[in-house]
């Protein structure tokens, strides 16, 4: 058996990878996500949060392995349509995709800017994401020769990594659409599986803590239902609970950390300041550049300009660098909403023309995916929707968040102004677009 | 068309689909709304690709779950062996009520969709979707569609493949006939 290299980890005490992994970790596009914070500036509101894009990618990496060990274990595949789709172990193909998962499980996130995702589609040029540019490190010089030695395809490891929306043109087959599933699937992805419990772990929130030895142990591949066919990731019934665990510990981690109203205006000012700092007002998206650029630079940039009135993006860095962020003037809520679905913009606009555009910031968040109906093969042998098995999921809310936010020099006065006028602004909805 | 616009739209199209027999789930809604864009050249601006069984959405599914999370539309479990079905919220009537003129201007485009498609379950919905994207998608393969469509899809036979690509041709008939299309 190949050497195996351990490497100490807090949330899975162990991750071990071969000489043919190392090759990948070693590499600069690799090395760089040490220095990629994973929630950019959320440390500034929660000390913790100093961890970097390299271990959560390991954790991904690990977390990987496992489930395809579960979900791929002859015992765990139950239906023959199923069984048809995947490699048997101890064949060439079984060995195969499970170090194209890892890898590209390890390299899922080498695309991402400074700062990880703050404000990337105004930073990028049209068309371009953090995950078109991972396409673009896997397929690189850089890597090129790495995965011919370990004689893996860099395009499976590329299609994996960003899965079928971010892969444009080529169709998946049905055994690379659940691997690629494994990585970023909305339910069960571990991406997220790791992100969850690694963030928590470092903020000090206990939000984001599940069972994920029970969950990932009760995985399986299973027909969608109704009357479909359609391969998706599932869980056994024993398993629904650390699944209904899962998705509550998202659901409170995006409301209480991910969409914190402070994290987020942090965002936009650093968005603010980049765009004024970087030349042209973007990221470049020449490898040599991006790779060349991470946290520290901006970070020093960030410290350089907060000092000296004359560099670009100065009184957007001092907000960021003396803590002298814009407050939270307005926020959406269900009362609101039922009077105006865009009760929050219009408060901003009325905003923006009374204080002036500079002194207002707008921001929306809606939760992303699909991810609460998914397969549960029950102990009789059926296999039902989630939502039926579980009236927990059944009342997950969804993550939406508005908010207008207010220099902090005249929050006073627009606090005022809001409480005078709020009735009104709230009560005009727009009148139909018709252009 | 612009987010709420395209909303509104979306809500008269799940109440058309389930006036015409549909328990619209979302893998229904997914479909539907993919015929609506393509072969009724509504201006949705989706992009879909062909996943595992049939034509897509990511942009879609996450509009359908901001839908969610801005209470115009909601989950209604429904007992075994189906899927839970998506129904209008309170504020779906009410977004509804806003967009008169939109919702009349493609009034027509969506019942043509809901009375074609209402009454057809997942697997058809699957194999006409992927029929039509396979008819639209220019390959310059020689091979016929048919094949085409089998040898990516092995579930779905060239018997099953045939068929599907004449009733979206016989569909792409009836929608030119009603002068819905040109």
């Amino acid at each position: 058996m190949a050497h195996q290299q351990e490497i100490r980890d807090p949330i899975h005490n162990f991750i071990r990878l071969n000489a043919e992994e190392r090759k990948v970790l070693d590499s600069v596009p690799f090395q760089r996500l040490r220095h990629i914070h994973q929630l950019a500036l959320t440390y500034l509101l929660y000390p913790g949060a100093t961890h970097k894009r390299f271990e959560h990618s390991l954790g991904v990496m690990e977390l990987a392995g496992r489930v395809y060990d579960v979900v791929i274990d002859p015992d765990n595949l139950i239906e023959a349509s199923v069984r048809e789709l995947v490699p048997r172990k101890g064949d060439y193909k079984y060995g195969y995709w499970r170090l194209v998962l890892r890898m590209a499980a390890l390299c899922h996130d080498l695309g991402h800017l400074p700062f990880s995702h703050a404000a990337e589609r105004d930073l990028l040029p049209d068309g371009w994401n953090h995950e078109r540019l991972t396409l673009e490190i896997i397929r690189s010089k850089e890597m090129g020769p790495i995965w011919d030695e370990i004689k893996i395809n860099q395009e499976d490891v590329a299609k994996l990594a960003v899965g079928p929306e971010n892969y444009k043109g080529k169709e998946y087959s049905d055994f690379e659409a659940i691997l690629s599933e494994i990585i970023v699937g909305d339910a069960f992805g571990v991406d997220r599986i790791d992100y969850l419990l690694r963030d928590s772990h470092h903020i000090g929130v206990a939000y984001g803590r599940f069972d994920h030895y029970r969950l990932i142990d009760s995985l399986r591949i299973l027909p969608k239902g109704d009357d479909s066919q359609e391969p998706v990731l599932g869980v056994d019934e024993g398993g629904l609970h650390s699944a209904e665990a899962l998705i509550l510990a998202r659901y409170f981690m995006f409301t209480q950390v991910y969409c914190h109203h402070v994290r987020r205006i942090y965002d936009i000012h650093l968005k603010d300041f980049l765009m004024k700092w970087l030349s042209k007002g973007r990221f470049s998206i020449e490898l040599d550049e991006h790779l060349a650029m991470t946290d520290d630079e901006i970070n020093v940039a960030l410290l350089r300009s907060a000092k000296d009135a004359k560099l670009p993006g100065h009184d957007e860095a001092k907000r960021i660098v003396r803590r002298n962020h814009f407050r939270l003037l307005y926020q959406r809520n269900p009362a609101d909403l039922e009077k105006n679905q865009e009760a929050c913009r219009a408060v901003y606009e009325a905003a923006s023309e009374n204080f002036g555009e500079d002194n207002v910031r707008f921001d929306s968040y809606r939760q992303k995916g699909g991810g609460l109906d998914f397969p549960v093969l029950g102990r009789d042998g059926r296999i039902a929707s989630s939502l039926q098995m579980s009236e927990t999921l059944a009342r997950v809310p969804v993550v939406a968040e508005d908010y207008v936010f207010i220099s902090s020099k005249i929050r006073g006065d627009a606090e005022r102004w809001l409480e005078e006028n709020r009735e009104s602004i709230i009560a005009s909805p727009r009148e139909e677009d018709e252009s | 068309m612009k987010r709420l616009q395209k909303d509104a739209v979306m809500l008269s199209l799940l109440e058309e689909m389930q006036a015409n027999g549909s328990w619209c789930g979302e893998t229904h809604l997914q479909k539907a709304t993919y015929f609506l864009q393509e072969l009724l050249e509504v201006p949705l601006g989706f992009d879909f690709i062909l996943y595992k069984h049939g034509p897509f959405s990511f942009d879609l599914r996450d509009e359908i779950t901001a839908m969610r999370g801005d209470f115009l539309i909601k989950y209604k479990t429904r007992p075994y062996p189906y899927g839970p079905s998506l129904v209008l919220d309170a504020g779906g009537a009410r977004l509804k009520e806003k967009f008169p003129k939109t919702i009349s201007q493609y009034s027509k485009t969506v019942c043509f969709v809901a009375e074609t498609f209402g009454d057809k379950g997942v697997s058809e919905l699957e194999r006409l979707g992927t029929a039509l994207y396979f008819t639209r998608r220019q390959n310059g393969k020689d091979e016929p569609l048919d094949l085409q469509m089998h040898k990516l899809k092995p579930h779905i036979s060239p018997e099953e493949a045939q068929e599907a690509l004449q009733k979206v041709a016989d569909i792409v008939k009836m929608a030119k006939k009603a002068k819905l299309v040109q």
